[in-house]
């Protein structure tokens, strides 16, 4: 039993999962069942947002830990599901742990969504909002753009490595200013119902979501952490349009 | 007609959601079937009206978007987080924050306090909700394994 390779293969697949956006348990229970598959008695794992610390006791009594530092985390539930999928498998049919390795690396290789999608999307979102929230036609195509503009925004700004506060602020006085220039020009009727269409956008829906089922989990530290993260997102959102608001009515117009 | 007010919004809710499932990058089936919980979602916001709460509507809406992401999860054997995450999004109270903050930048802090106060309860009906559905699930599944284990002994016992 190589029990370094065990060791190394769970932690990849909880680091993969936590990177991409899911739960702590969901993370915490992967990685000690794939390794109580392979017939290791003792095993703990612990992780918050940013850690995962795994430690197996072999069979001669001896302890090996490994720590990973997480410093990035994105969204990407199509990992998520595949990982879970494959986690499932790894404990019916206890595979080989170089096949295990393989079948990971094929998960994280899966194409995701281009640039030209994703800004679609964001578009999308921002035009079925505002009409979601009581704009009117014209509004929601305005939106759309507006949805198109902050996700190139944003995907220029990560690309800098720029904090999610700051991106998050920029973005949604980008939203604001763009709103009031069309209602200026005559373009859209409803300003508030455009800028509340597109922010839904930068929602931190799976923050929000996920520090919920951490909590109820007893994952109290992580649901916490999560739950500061949402509100700092709501915050910078709030923030941003607010900035771009008050300038705005003191520049002499409203 | 008035059942456009209810199909209008619900297919507003599904098409929104369709852009995060693919912000989020899901492919297949489930760009559709995590969208529908967001319609059935606003649709139980919508049919309870009558309460007259909105509080209320948010969090029965919420429960009701739970039990389907619970549902799902169980039938297509992916995370719950994955349906969860995606059919709550229309539930997210934008336009609280938004008057919220508005309130606050024109200086009215009555109207501040209250629009606060009031999407700060619709976050907590959304949060209840999930915790409930939640916690009542994981009782319902050590209920089912616990029964499970018993009828394992039984036979054994009677073997005896």
């Amino acid at each position: 039993m190589d029990y370094d390779e065990l060791l190394s293969v769970a932690t990849a697949v909880g680091e993969s999962l936590l990177e991409n956006g899911a739960e702590i348990y969901r993370v915490e229970e992967s990685v000690s069942r794939i390794v109580g598959a392979y017939g290791v008695q003792e095993v703990d794992v612990f992780a918050i947002p940013n850690c995962l610390i795994t430690t197996v006791v072999r069979q001669d009594g001896k302890s090996l830990t490994k720590i990973k530092r997480i410093l990035s985390r994105g969204t990407n539930l199509d990992r998520v599901n595949r990982l879970n999928d494959l986690c499932r498998r790894v404990c019916r049919d206890r595979p080989e742990l170089s096949q295990v390795r393989r079948e990971l690396e094929e998960i994280l290789r899966r194409p995701v969504y281009g640039l030209a999608v994703k800004t679609l999307a964001y578009g999308i979102t921002a035009f079925a909002f505002t009409l979601f929230f009581g704009g009117n036609l014209w509004d929601a195509l305005c939106a759309l753009l507006f949805g198109a503009a902050i996700k190139q925004v944003a995907f220029q700004m990560e690309k800098l490595h720029s904090n999610a506060f700051f991106v998050n602020t920029v973005c949604s006085a980008l939203t604001a200013a763009l709103a009031m220039l069309a209602v200026r020009l005559g373009l859209a009727a409803n300003m508030d119902k455009m800028v509340i269409g597109t922010l839904m956008n930068l929602v931190p829906g799976v923050a929000i979501t996920n520090s919920m089922r951490d909590i109820i989990a007893g994952d109290l530290v992580a649901g916490l952490t999560k739950m500061t993260e949402a509100l700092l997102v709501a915050t910078a959102m709030a923030v941003g349009a607010g900035l771009a608001l008050s300038a705005s009515h003191l520049l002499g117009g409203g | 007609m008035a059942w456009l007010d209810f199909a209008l919004p619900c297919l507003y809710s599904f098409l929104a959601c369709v852009g995060f499932c693919i912000v989020y990058d899901l492919r297949g089936k489930v760009l559709v079937l995590a969208p529908l919980g967001g319609s059935i979602g606003w649709l139980v916001y919508l049919c309870t009206a009558f309460t007259g709460n909105d509080i209320a509507q948010y969090f029965l809406a919420t429960v009701a978007v739970a039990v389907y992401a619970e549902i799902m999860a169980r039938l297509d054997k992916a995370p719950v987080t994955v349906y969860l995450i995606v059919a709550l999004i229309p539930m997210v109270p934008g336009g609280g924050i938004y008057y919220t903050m508005e309130q606050c930048i024109l200086g009215n802090m009555e109207e501040f306090a209250r629009m606060g106060a009031h999407t700060f309860g619709i976050a907590g009906a959304l949060a209840l909700g999930i915790l409930l559905v939640s916690a009542f699930t994981k009782l319902l599944h050590s209920f089912r394994l616990r029964l499970r284990r018993e009828e394992e002994r039984r036979p054994k016992e009677g073997a005896k």
